[in-house]
């Protein structure tokens, strides 16, 4: 709806602004009923203010998050809504006084909207910072597809949702990740049930029509604890019920059910593959046991020492490097639980399968449920390392087809917290974006993770995040300038997202796809497509 | 119950220009006694039944010949009342519906179950259940045939391909015959692959027998041979049909070698007697060419008159700068979108046509390496 179709009923006076002489400033004029621009009244360069009614609509009201587009002399500014307060022309306590309701004069009081500019599309459509600001009252009015269009433009090629303007949607424009970034790590932050599982799924399947058109450009690696992803719960579904790119999809279970599915490779990790520090994730450690497993690397050969030190011999060597036999029982004992424990550690591996469909840019989802904490953190560890590994080898050795890789980590906080002791995500969070490979970082608490690290990331997805402290550290570290969405951000409701990244010159509000509704959209798009996926047409081989 | 796991027999394989004293090409005559030497075998061992995990034919229309020698085969298993469960492989299964494969003339013989559709089928023999997914058309096809798996209780899964991991390990180029290790299921008694020459173990469960013959140098460090399987207890042990008869020596390097010198070092290697009915192949690295022409010819070709096949390979000196230089290792649909990519990042082609066009080439050009792979004459 543009401005001037608007039919609203407005009574508020104003100067009325007749630039050719100084004497009009003098006459004030009723703004007609049915002229509905709010105009710019204020204030600076960073920070835009206008007047709305008071008692606008519900449909017309003013909320915080909204853009308004202010025409001015063929250039747009762009600016968002930041917060909305009650004002009026008046001095002192007079909305206090008690005399009945005719005590004042509606023309003069109203709402005053400040709004932080984002920045002005010229002529020709493009997107610039604003380094100046719109003319005194300039025309203000609710940004509508058209100012938004540039941003098509910007976005990158990983659909997750609409943009949203306020509460609403601005359907025709997507909000798309770039795939380019994704080596530069990306966090998603948002408390329980705000949404974070549905927007994995929704980013995993846009992962997934890509690969399976081989358009992807980098492999995406999903461990999954909470056993949601791959087939859903009931409604809910997973990531296998997107059918018509399953192609692009590599999945691997730990799950006896789950894996007698015959898309779902049984998750087996061989011995030679697991290192001293990865068991030391799995228990606390007194300082002669962590001194022992320490020296276990230096003691045994590493692609056998599991095996050797189980072993009555290899116990004897424990011991002969100074280690009390307590000391080592424990470190065994605990060492052959965990092996019974793990049925999946066996003579075969998955984890060069894993890393050769990460390099074809597929989607892996590695399916671990019911399995503890620290399983599966000793799990994630075994997994990235060699991931990590592997990527630096390919770079020194000139790797050119491989693609990136983003390894997705739940409940980050506890791996990339700042007394964290697992170094293993901090090294790939560091260093990690030199051999193309990406964390993608999910947490309910941001406030629990380094803030050097999180500095890192280049793409934050912000689903609602009440705790203050929360959404400081964020603010604190991101890239984008976050401080003034703070209101926003802690009103956002179910499936709404703040979605800031490079590439994309703003902060921007999006409502994330619900995954169910985005599935029935990607089976029914586009069937020419499904023609050439399906072989469809084929020269050669008629 | 104890069965025989064998694959890639490739009957009617013939190479090399050797031929023997009636004009017949003698590796060809190798192939065919290879796999009546097997089938001797098999008999002397008794299993309870045999698996042949495809690729029996060379190739899709084979020439009498082979299908002579394996009906004789198959003749003297029923003889024996030994049943045989078959699949069809990318050699020997016809690449369209139209055509008709090799495996009908013998499909009503007793105790011979061959799966050659396309498409799934059940077998029993003995206390067990094979699942047979011979070669599908359409790499896409083996999920869905898969998906039509009922266990029985007692489960043996036949299938050929390169499986996932093992193609991951060799490197091999895409277009390949890949079967997906979701399939390699642990809950199987045992999985019988067929496709890759070399016996392979990929999990507990789950074996390659590889070959009984050598096709290629690159097979050289493979073990060869059939599997014999006790379904009870999983354990399959290596049955091994002929001795192994290709010898691929390592690369000598020659250096600053006269052609006297590189002479005496291919006599010592080439006694008569160690190299006859052998595969040999001599690589000398860094040779002078003008060295290695001075060699004589007559006395070189005289070196290897008792092998089966004798080839000296020379690198010389000069092609090192050529075999340094970069090789574009990308696939051709690789390079196709680098190029539209390149042309589109130039503003020459719009980006939706570019999609369009690299989504829609790209799925073409895959189709076209497909079908040469599956036409290329080695017998991979």
């Amino acid at each position: 709806m543009r401005a001037e179709e608007r039919e609203k009923k407005v009574a508020i006076k104003q100067e009325n602004i007749q630039p050719s002489g100084a004497e009009s400033l003098l006459n004030r004029k009723v703004i007609e009923e049915r002229d509905t621009t709010y105009r710019i009244v204020s204030k600076n360069v960073s920070e835009y203010h206008f007047i709305v009614p008071f008692d606008l609509s519900e449909e017309e009201r003013v909320e915080v998050g909204q853009i308004f587009s202010i025409k001015d002399q063929g250039l747009t500014f762009l600016a968002r809504a930041v917060n909305i307060e009650h004002s009026s022309n008046y001095d002192g306590h007079w909305d206090t006084t008690m005399k009945g309701t005719q005590f004042f004069d509606s023309d003069q009081i109203f709402n005053r909207v400040s709004a932080e500019p984002l920045g002005c599309i010229n002529r020709k459509l493009e997107f610039k910072k604003s380094r100046t600001l719109p003319t005194k009252f300039a025309p203000v009015a609710r940004a509508e597809r058209e100012e938004f269009r540039f941003l098509s433009q910007v976005m990158g090629d990983i659909e997750v949702g609409y943009l949203r303007n306020g509460s609403r949607l601005v359907e025709e424009i997507q909000v798309a990740l770039h795939s380019e970034v994704m080596d530069h790590h990306m966090g998603v932050f948002a408390t329980t049930g705000m949404g974070k599982s549905n927007f994995m799924k929704v980013f995993a399947a846009s992962c997934m029509r890509l690969a399976a058109r081989g358009q992807s450009k980098f492999g995406l690696l999903i461990v999954d604890p909470h056993g949601e992803y791959l087939k859903g719960k009931g409604p809910v579904k997973g990531l296998t019920h997107l059918k018509r790119y399953r192609e692009g999809l590599a999945c691997y279970s730990t799950n006896r059910q789950n894996a007698s599915d015959p898309g779902v490779e049984e998750l087996a990790i061989s011995e030679s593959e697991i290192f001293p520090e990865d068991i030391a994730l799995l228990y606390e450690w007194s300082p002669p046991q962590r001194d022992a497993l320490e020296a276990v690397s230096r003691i045994f050969d590493p692609a056998s020492w599991l095996e050797e030190i189980k072993s009555p011999e290899g116990m004897v060597r424990m011991m002969q490097e100074g280690f009390k036999d307590s000391t080592v029982n424990v470190l065994v004992r605990r060492i052959k639980n965990e092996l019974e424990r793990n049925p999946y550690i066996r003579k075969r591996s998955s984890l060069a399968n894993i890393l050769a469909n990460l390099q074809k840019g597929k989607v892996v989802l590695v399916d671990i449920p019911r399995m503890s904490d620290r399983s599966e953190l000793f799990l994630l560890s075994v997994i990235s390392r060699y991931i990590l590994d592997e990527y630096k080898k390919d770079e020194k050795e000139g790797g050119e087809s491989r693609k990136n890789c983003l390894i997705t980590i739940e409940e980050a906080q506890r791996v990339l917290g700042s007394g964290s002791n697992i170094s293993r995500f901090e090294s790939i969070a560091r260093e990690g974006r030199k051999f193309g490979v990406g964390l993608c970082a999910i947490t309910q608490q941001p406030k629990l993770i380094d803030k050097q690290l999180l500095s890192q990331f280049n793409t934050l997805v912000v689903m609602g995040l009440g705790d203050r402290n929360d959404r400081r550290q964020l603010e604190e570290s991101a890239k984008q300038d976050l401080t003034s969405m703070d209101i926003e951000i802690q009103t956002l409701e179910k499936g709404e997202a703040v979605v800031s990244t490079l590439n994309i010159p703003f902060p921007v509000p999006a409502r994330i796809h619900r995954y169910e509704d985005y599935l029935r959209r990607l089976d029914k798009e586009d069937k020419q497509e499904s023609l050439i996926a399906r072989g469809g047409f084929k020269p050669f081989l008629d | 119950m104890k069965i025989i796991h064998l694959s890639d027999s490739h009957l009617g394989f013939s190479s090399y220009s050797r031929l023997d004293e009636v004009g017949r090409n003698r590796i060809e005559e190798m192939v065919y006694s290879g796999f009546e030497q097997a089938i001797e075998r098999i008999i002397e061992l008794r299993p309870d039944a045999v698996v042949h995990a495809g690729d029996v034919f060379h190739h899709v229309r084979p020439k009498i010949k082979p299908l002579v020698v394996f009906q004789r085969g198959l003749l003297k298993l029923m003889e024996e009342d030994i049943p045989i469960i078959i699949i069809s492989g990318n050699h020997d299964a016809p690449k369209s519906f139209s055509s008709t494969s090799p495996f009908r003339l013998f499909e009503d013989l007793r105790g011979v179950h061959i799966a050659h559709r396309y498409r799934y089928e059940r077998f029993a023999a003995g206390d067990s259940y094979f699942h047979c997914i011979p070669f599908c058309l359409e790499p896409q096809d083996y999920l869905a045939e898969f998906e039509k798996i009922e266990r029985q209780g007692r489960d043996v899964l036949v299938m050929h391909g390169l499986a996932e991991s093992l193609a991951n390990r060799k490197m091999r180029s895409v277009g390949e015959h890949e079967l997906s290790d979701s399939f390699l299921k642990s809950d199987f008694d045992y999985i019988a692959l067929g496709h890759f020459h070399g016996q392979a173990q990929l999990s507990r469960n789950a074996w390659y027998s590889g070959s009984v013959e050598y096709f290629n140098f690159g097979e050289s460090q493979d073990r060869k041979g059939m599997l014999l399987v006790d379904l009870e207890t999983g354990r399959a042990e290596n049955v091994p049909v002929k001795p192994q008869y290709m010898v691929d020596h390592p690369p000598i390097d020659c250096s600053g070698m006269l052609s006297e010198e590189i002479g005496q070092c291919l006599l010592e290697l080439c006694h008569e007697d160690e190299i006859r009915d052998k595969m040999v192949r001599i690589t000398l690295k860094n040779v002078n060419r003008a060295a290695y022409r001075s060699i004589d010819q007559g006395r070189l070709n005289r070196l290897g008159a008792s092998a089966l096949y004798f080839k000296i390979r020379p690198l010389f000196l000069d092609e090192e700068e050529h075999f340094e230089r970069s090789i574009d290792r990308r696939t051709l649909h690789e390079e196709f979108s680098g190029y539209m990519e390149e042309k589109s990042t130039q503003e020459l082609i719009p980006a939706k046509t570019k999609d369009d066009v690299v989504a829609y080439g790209s799925e073409i050009m895959k189709k076209a390496v497909l079908a040469r792979h599956k036409e290329a004459l080695d017998a991979s």
